[in-house]
This record gives structure tokens, C-alpha cells and sequence, in this order.
């Protein structure tokens, strides 16, 4: 170690006991040991992420298919990919529903988030500590199981969640319904396990939020008069609104990108009624093995997602944080 | 970090102390019913993992096992590929916890103690290829990966994990890195230490709760991954648990539920112990793009 800081003797600061601002030659190793620790978490995110997207771009700009894999053997099919996609009923419906979903599914649990933080902050220690416990057990479920439990519990002729609703007699008889073979019910059922794993996070984050809030403005908004509504309408929201905004924006990206749930839950079916972009993407790049085709697809989904990704940088560095 | 802070730490009492006096009864019974609806899709997991197999499919639900036992528990350990593909999922999951945070503490220090030229490029970086869609990643390291032969192998999950799980260790690591006072290290080197001497002796013991916390997030997102060990693992004795349980089933029955909701017990309890640890941690995690369901 050669690099003893022995502090040089500075003129801009004088009297201060700590390093002034560094030499240039100082900033220059600076910057060399930075690099060099960010080297290996670099090497493997470029290696691992950055370079497969722009393979990706690339794949989408060929014919890559089944036989390819076996061969290694592709052609260039120039933009033929894309204007194929453009001409496909299919991705037009996958997008369509991708973001009708997200928008159901974000709006389903923000709704349920925001009141289930401000019922916590109404709550004596016993209910608020059991109501966190269920919350915390519910978001740390993996998905893989709990699209498990969720088949089970909408399992037609044994699932519960059946024989609850008959018993209700509401809707007559239910205990055969096969939900995930139904394109509302299937939709209603993936889309109830969302919201299930994700109030949690919204919750206990915005309970996190409002319990740093001042006391003072509401208290003095309700010697002036003001109800319950309206006074979290212009005391709480405000002070929330940041935060909402970023659990939005977060809510969104995920919700786009979810998955899991859906392959196993109704596998994107029935009749691909279930089939969002990233299914769609999946599908065609591994159950069809047209490569070319779900790399295109992947693409555009990308680009999507970079927008919101822009927007949702964009926002947490206007509410301050310092990148 | 300034924005995290307000969502920081969830103090006792909600806004106006003790909201006991003011939420009433309502309040009260709106808690209660949601706790019901949200605990009961674990309460049934329980439930029908403790049920002997003749309770598990009956025309009238039971709702508590009448003589419970452990019978699923056994099958679905010892007639399941469980074996291996537990010792898949370590060996893997193990790997990728290392690696990630070691490489993480090294990046989260550049990030966070060093003025450099495309600092804030990379924290950009790091956030956009945290919101990746998967399957963009999935395509072309599959095909990669195949032309390496790398699939089918530890080394080829281990490496897709790491770069999956690192941009949140990077990001998890670099909050406690800005949580260390500057000054500790001026001090240090006032003392005389050398950058490494102030890295090792001082900075890094700071950051152990740190690592700690990386680790968690680390080990439950490499645990939790279904899609791409699906996609690479083809034979039953390579899946890890999250393929295992995804097509559980056991032989000689038809679709075994109570089977199932005992796998599922057994897969998720480490995660919602480590879950339960570092539950805190998750909810100031807001900006760090927290754990992905």
C-alpha cells in the first residue's frame, strides 16, 4: 500500500483539519481505485445484461428459429420480424391486455394499500401488530407457491373459495366452476393473487410514511372544522404524494412484468385469453421456438418498459434522491 | 437518500399517538375482517398440508384437519425428486449469495466513497437493468448459454442469478455505505491509513448489518426464481425447488393438493423466516425497487 494519504498542505481551506478538496493527481488514483472495485460487479452486469440486450436487438433482426438451435445456422431477415408482429392480431391483443391488466391490478392494490396504512394508524398495538404479521406473511409467499395455493383454492369441485360463494347463494351453485378455464374468471382469479401480494409492500410502506408524519395540520384542520375526508383529502394526500407516486410507478413496471402467476395459475390460456406480452414473448421464443419472432417481441416490450423506467428515475431523483 | 427517510422506520402510534381512542370500532372490525381474508389463503395452505389424504378433497370443506398428520410432508419429500433438487437449489442459491455481495460491497464502495467521471451512469444503469422485463433477458442468454453448453449446469444458473440479484445487493449496499459518516474515514486517514486500510478497518465493519441484509434479499430472489431455472433445468434431477414444486406431483395419485400444500410449506417457510428477519429493511426499500413479488 503505497498510497499513505500524507495530506497535502492546502491553500483554499486553510485551518481545516480535513482534506481539502483533492489534488488532481489524488482524484485521478481516486478514480482508478473505483474502478477498479466496480470492475467485477461491472464486468458481470455488462457481460450478463448489457450485452444480451443488444444480442437481443440483434436476434430480432434475424430468422433465428427451431432449426437454429440445433445448426447454430441463421439469416438476417432485416426488419421482417417487426412488420410481422405489426401484422399479428395476436401481439396487438397481448398488448391491449397487458396494459388494461396493469392498470387493473395497480389500481386494485394502491386502493386496497392506501386504506389498509391508514386503518393501521387507527389501531390499538394488538390488531395493528397482528394486521403487520398477516401482511408481511402474505408478501414474503413465493409466487411459485402461492399460485399453488391460489389452483387450489379455485380448484373446480374440491377448491373452497367455490364452496364459500354456493354457501353464500348468491350465485346459485357454484362448486364446478373452473376458473382458470373462463377468460373473466381466469383474469378475476390471477388477478386477486396480485393484489394479494402486492398490498403489503404498499401498505406497510405508506403506513411507514404516514407514521413520520406531523400531528399539528390535522389536528389543527379539525379544530377548524374539517371531517375526516376532507382533511386527509388536503393534509394527508399532499403529504403522501410523492410517495405515492414512486409506489406507483414501481406498482406499474412490476405489474407489467409479472409472469409467474400467470403461466401457472392459467398457463396464458384459456385460449390465450390470459396472454400478456411477456407470456406472448415466452411462448414464441420457447414453446414455438420462433426466437426471431419472441425477441422482436421482446424488444418492443423492453422499450416499453424503458419508458416507464425513465419516468419513474425521472421522479425519484426530482423527490431528492441523490443518485 | 433524503426521500427515504420520511419512509424509514414505521414508529409506534400512528399520527396523533395512540389511535385507539380515535379509529373505534369500526376501524376495529375492518382490521379484523381484512386480516381474515388475507391470512386465509395461508391458513388453507396449512390447513390441507396437515389433513390426511382422505380429508384433503371432501364436498364440504373441513376447516381444521380432524386427526392431523405429517403424511403429506413425508410423501412429498421421499416420492419427489425433492432430494436432488434441494441440493440443487443450495449448491446454486449458496454460490449466488457469495459472489453477489461480495461483488456488491466492492461496487457499493466506488459508488458511494469515490468521486469519478460516469458515477452517476452507472447508478442510472443500475436501476434500468433492475426493471428489465425477464423475458429480454431470457432469450438471448439462453441462446448464448446454449452455444456455451452452459445450460443444464450449476454454472450457468449461478451466473444468470448473480447478474440477476446484483443491481439490488449494489443498491441495498450502497444505502448503508451513505449511512457511514464521511468523517469516520477522514479520521482514519488523518490517522494515517491507507485507502485499503480505510476500506477493511473501517468502512466495511460498519456495513456488516449491510451484508447481512444483501444476503437475505440475495438468497429469496435466487430461492424464489422459477422462470429462468425452468427454462434451463430440462431434467427432474436438475430442477431446483421452485420447478420441483411447480410440477409436483407424486406417483399413483392423481393431482396430489395435499402433497402440493405441503411442498409449498416446506419451500417457502426459509424465505418467510429469513421474510420475518429483515421485514424492517423491506419497507425502506421503497427506492431501492424492493423485493420483486
Amino acid at each position: 500500500m503505497t498510497d499513505t494519504l500524507a495530506k497535502p498542505v492546502s491553500t483554499d481551506s486553510p485551518g481545516s483539519v480535513l482534506p481539502a478538496a483533492p489534488s488532481r493527481r489524488r482524484r485521478g488514483r481516486e478514480a482508478r481505485t473505483a474502478w477498479w472495485l466496480l470492475s467485477p460487479a461491472g464486468l458481470v452486469m455488462l457481460v450478463f445484461t448489457v450485452a444480451p440486450i443488444g444480442y437481443l436487438l440483434f436476434t430480432s433482426f434475424t430468422d433465428y428459429d427451431q432449426r437454429s438451435l440445433f445448426t447454430g445456422f441463421y439469416r438476417m431477415a432485416g426488419a421482417r420480424q417487426y412488420s410481422d408482429l405489426l401484422a399479428d392480431p395476436g401481439f396487438w391483443h397481448a398488448l391491449i391486455r397487458s396494459v388494461l391488466f396493469t392498470a387493473a391490478m395497480v389500481a386494485g392494490s394502491m386502493l386496497v394499500g392506501i386504506g389498509v396504512a391508514q386503518l393501521l394508524t387507527r389501531l390499538g398495538r394488538v390488531l395493528r401488530t397482528t394486521t403487520t404479521v398477516v401482511l408481511v406473511l402474505a408478501w414474503a409467499m413465493p409466487t411459485v407457491a402461492s399460485s399453488l395455493v391460489w389452483s387450489w383454492l379455485f380448484q373446480p369441485g374440491y377448491g373452497v373459495v367455490n364452496w364459500l360463494l354456493t354457501q353464500t347463494h348468491l350465485f346459485g351453485d357454484l362448486t364446478q366452476t373452473d376458473w382458470a378455464n373462463d377468460p373473466t374468471l381466469a383474469y378475476l382469479e390471477i388477478w386477486l393473487l396480485i393484489v394479494w401480494q402486492a398490498v403489503p409492500f404498499i401498505a406497510l410502506t405508506l403506513y411507514a410514511a404516514l407514521s413520520q408524519m406531523p400531528t399539528e395540520p390535522l389536528e389543527a384542520a379539525r379544530i377548524d372544522g374539517a371531517g375526516e375526508l376532507r382533511a386527509w383529502w388536503s393534509i394527508t394526500l399532499p403529504y403522501l404524494r410523492p410517495s405515492l407516486k414512486l409506489i406507483t410507478l414501481m406498482s406499474v413496471i412490476w405489474d407489467f412484468n409479472v409472469f409467474n402467476q400467470i403461466w401457472l395459475v392459467s398457463g396464458g390460456g384459456p385460449n390465450g385469453a390470459t396472454t400478456t406480452l411477456g407470456v406472448y414473448a415466452f411462448q414464441t421464443a420457447f414453446v414455438t421456438f420462433r426466437v426471431g419472432q419472441g425477441a422482436a417481441l421482446a424488444v418492443v416490450t423492453t422499450v416499453i418498459l424503458l419508458g416507464l423506467t425513465a419516468t419513474y428515475i425521472r421522479s425519484l431523483l426530482r423527490s431528492g434522491e441523490d443518485l | 437518500m433524503s426521500t427515504a427517510q420520511p419512509l424509514r422506520r414505521a414508529r409506534r402510534g400512528g399520527p396523533g399517538g395512540s389511535g385507539r381512542s380515535r379509529g373505534g370500532n369500526l376501524a376495529r372490525v375492518a382490521a379484523i375482517l381484512f386480516c381474515l381474508v388475507w391470512a386465509f389463503p395461508i391458513y388453507w395452505m396449512l390447513n390441507t398440508a396437515f389433513k390426511p389424504r382422505s380429508q384433503v378433497m371432501t364436498s364440504t370443506p373441513l376447516f381444521l384437519p380432524r386427526s392431523p398428520t405429517l403424511g403429506n410432508f413425508r410423501v412429498a419429500v421421499t416420492q419427489t425428486s425433492f432430494g436432488d433438487d434441494l441440493r440443487n437449489s443450495v449448491i446454486v442459491v449458496g454460490v449466488t449469495v457469495l459472489a453477489a455481495v461480495l461483488l456488491s460491497v466492492f461496487a457499493a464502495a466506488a459508488l458511494t466513497r469515490f468521486r469519478f467521471r460516469g458515477r452517476r451512469a452507472v447508478m442510472v444503469g443500475v436501476l434500468v437493468v433492475q426493471m428489465l422485463p425477464p423475458a429480454a433477458l431470457l432469450i438471448p442468454t439462453f441462446l448464448v448459454f446454449d452455444r456455451l453448453g452452459l445450460i443444464g449446469s450449476y454454472l450457468g444458473l449461478i451466473l444468470a442469478y448473480v447478474a440477476l440479484v446484483l443491481p439490488f445487493t449494489i443498491w441495498v449496499m450502497r444505502g448503508f455505505f451513505l449511512a457511514v459518516p464521511v468523517e469516520m474515514e477522514e479520521a482514519g486517514r488523518i490517522d494515517g491509513a491507507s485507502t485499503w486500510q480505510v476500506l477493511t478497518r473501517i468502512l466495511f465493519p460498519l456495513v456488516a448489518p449491510g451484508v447481512i441484509a444483501s444476503s437475505v434479499f440475495a438468497f429469496i430472489t435466487a430461492w424464489n426464481d422459477y422462470l429462468i431455472a425452468y427454462t434451463f433445468m430440462k431434467e427432474q434431477n436438475q430442477y431446483t425447488l421452485p420447478v420441483w414444486l411447480a410440477t409436483f406431483s407424486t406417483p399413483n395419485t392423481g393431482t396430489d393438493f395435499g402433497g402440493q400444500m405441503a411442498g409449498s410449506v416446506v419451500f417457502s417457510l426459509p424465505v418467510v423466516v429469513f421474510f420475518l428477519l429483515v421485514q424492517r429493511k423491506l419497507v425502506s426499500g421503497v427506492s431501492a425497487g424492493a423485493v420483486k413479488g
